[in-house]
């Protein structure tokens, strides 16, 4: 049989795989948004990260700056959504919407968010500190099958997450405001004949990606802690999930954060921590080089 | 713009930069002041050639600028070679980077573009902290600590004797700024242009995308090394703090003050914000913020920078010219 410590590696390996599931799922939540908003708007937003911040802070704000801890979880998403929507759709109403008419717009558009990314990582720092913040578990307590043992908080990041990209794969397919999404990604002009609002389609799809990313800011924020710096980080890595999965492609999104949750958690678990954006980095590279269009993109 | 106008604002500029050490020669403080004008008028304007002259969207400029730096200092501390030619290895270290980075990013369009060179920004960090940078020199998190100052025949340009070192900048980056005005109003800048406003009618007319797209990134990224490691020897430490937003937000402001696009406008751009900055100096952690929210308020209202607001101005008043 095994060797003591041959099964203790495979325990170990166990535990970095589930790290790496239940980071994927949040990453795959913030790919979906990121597709979503450069695939209809093709507004490019350097700030996603701060906005994946921007969710956790809100949160820590609800429940230990005024200390509202009634109802737990389900008060701050009640709360912090319908926040985060609001956020995103009057900044692309105040800042983007005037850019569109402008030639080489998209340009302006990514100067103006990474202005706003930094604007936001430094109000972060001088707000709240360097020092990071935690938000507690989610749910305490561990789920033991076996000799292998589950938190219970990985498990429910997991279910939310991939709950979310349900609940929006539905939303998009079968309401009215998710067709009208579709609607104006496939061809703008030929929607706003049809009477769609595109100005405010383009504002909607703005501000969902912001929820969708406040989301993944709340649930990943319990796993590790608010840093005010991150947002370029985690908008890279969110990019890069996008990249790789292919540009429009839910489904290649999802697959494309599973695969790079679990190659992060690996690389963090065998080399340390700073070299997993090294290795995303060349992984990117390496997509961009051999199939630009990405694992499931349909290319031009 | 014409030849004769840029030549004529980059001599106002850089005729007042060199008049002002009269008045406050003795002022260390500021005239350290004066020489990180000169120094980020080079950075500034680089990366204006990038993207308001060529259209790539890169956000890698700080990223040379820091490797610049390094090669230079990793070459001058542990390899003992002379400030002179360390500064030239390491512009030619920068520039076959520059071509490196801009390989992959020939084939691809726009954010990716700006992803890939903000990627590179975002790796170096940890490049430079972690155990490649420390096998390789970088110093790790404490940083580069001893970088001997220029030596020129026995000469040296360290901070002690500061007036001599503001006019060698002086002459770096006015060399550069030539160099950079020479190309843009060459054939090459004009192919930069064509290719900028439509890739596929310059391809038509023979313009080929792939070699001034990858000369482009070689020139800039060239210029950058090499004012990065004469800022490397003047200032003597260096540390990977420089890759940290702040630096970035504040060259971004510089070139859109100036106008992106609009060539002198960097140059004037860096001088009123280095300068502007300093003022704000007291505002503390809030300078980050306001510098962020300036980036913002930039874009939105002022998109050509100053010197667009002067052109129209200017054409505002004679119709016909």
């Amino acid at each position: 049989m095994f060797s003591e410590d041959t099964i203790l590696l495979l325990y170990e390996i166990t535990d970095v795989l589930i790290a790496g599931l239940s980071t994927g799922s949040v990453y795959a939540l913030m790919a979906v948004g990121m597709t979503l908003v450069y695939g209809v708007t093709k507004a490019f937003n350097f700030a996603y990260g701060d906005f994946f911040n921007m969710g956790g802070y809100f949160a820590w704000i609800l429940m230990f700056g005024i200390g509202f801890q009634f109802g737990g979880y389900v008060t701050v998403l009640i709360v912090v959504m319908p926040l985060m929507f609001l956020v995103g759709y009057a900044l692309e109403k105040l800042m983007v919407a005037p850019l569109r008419k402008r030639a080489d717009w998209e340009n302006k558009v990514m100067m103006l968010t990474l202005g706003l990314a930094l604007f936001l990582t430094s109000l972060y720092t001088v707000v709240f500190g360097v020092r990071m913040k935690s938000l507690p578990p989610i749910l305490e307590g561990t789920l033991e099958v076996g000799q292998l043992v589950f938190s219970y908080q990985d498990i429910l990041i997991f279910v939310m997450s991939i709950g979310g990209i349900m609940v929006f794969g539905w939303m998009l397919n079968n309401t009215r405001i998710g067709m009208a999404v579709k609607a104006v990604a496939q061809n703008p002009i030929g929607a706003k004949i049809v009477g769609i609002p595109k100005e405010r389609i383009f504002a909607s799809t703005f501000a969902i990606s912001t929820v969708m990313v406040g989301f993944g800011g709340i649930l990943l924020s319990q796993k590790w802690f608010i840093n005010p710096m991150s947002g370029g980080t985690i908008m890279v890595k969110a990019w890069v999930v996008t990249a790789f999965g292919g540009m429009g492609s839910i489904r290649g999104g999802l697959y494309a954060a599973f695969i790079i949750g679990l190659l992060e958690a690996f690389v963090g678990w065998l080399f340390g921590m700073s070299y997993s954006i090294i290795a995303l980095f060349i992984l990117l590279l390496a997509t961009l080089v051999i199939r630009p269009q990405g694992l499931m993109g349909k290319g031009d | 713009m014409r030849l004769k106008h840029m030549a004529i604002i980059i001599g106002v500029a850089y005729g007042i930069m060199a008049l002002l050490p009269l008045l406050v020669g003795d002022i260390r403080f500021l005239m350290n002041i004066l020489i990180m004008c000169l120094i980020w008028a080079v950075v500034a304007s680089c990366w204006d050639v990038m993207m308001g002259f060529a259209g790539i969207f890169s956000f890698g400029q700080v990223a040379f600028f820091v490797m610049g730096a390094y090669c230079s200092g990793i070459l001058a501390i542990e390899h003992h070679v002379t400030p002179v030619l360390s500064i030239l290895i390491a512009g030619l270290f920068t520039a076959g980077m520059g071509v490196l980075v801009g390989l992959p990013c020939l084939r691809l369009a726009g954010p990716y573009v700006a992803l890939v060179t903000f990627g590179v920004h975002m790796a170096l960090q940890p490049t430079l902290r972690g155990e490649i940078g420390i096998a390789l020199g970088s110093g790790g998190s404490v940083g580069l600590l001893t970088i001997p100052p220029i030596n020129i025949f026995g000469y040296s340009f360290s901070s002690a004797n500061i007036v001599p070192t503001f006019y060698l900048t002086l002459l770096v980056s006015l060399a550069c700024a030539l160099v950079i005005m020479f190309v843009i109003k060459s054939y090459w800048g004009v192919a930069f242009l064509a290719l900028k406003d439509s890739q596929d009618f310059a391809m038509s007319l023979g313009i080929s995308a792939f070699k001034y797209k990858l000369m482009v990134f070689a020139l800039t990224s060239f210029l950058t090394g090499i004012i990065g490691a004469y800022y490397g020897h003047f200032y003597g430490v260096l540390s990977f703090r420089m890759l940290d937003l702040d630096l970035f937000s504040i060259l971004m402001v510089m070139m859109l003050v100036g106008g992106l696009g609009h060539y002198p406008g960097s140059i004037i751009g860096a001088f009123l914000v280095v300068a502007g900055s300093e003022l704000m100096a007291p505002l503390g952690a809030y300078r980050a913020v306001t510098m962020g929210a300036l980036v913002v308020i930039l874009v939105l209202a002022l998109p050509n920078g100053v010197m667009g607001f002067f052109l129209k101005r200017a054409s505002d008043r004679a119709p016909s010219g």
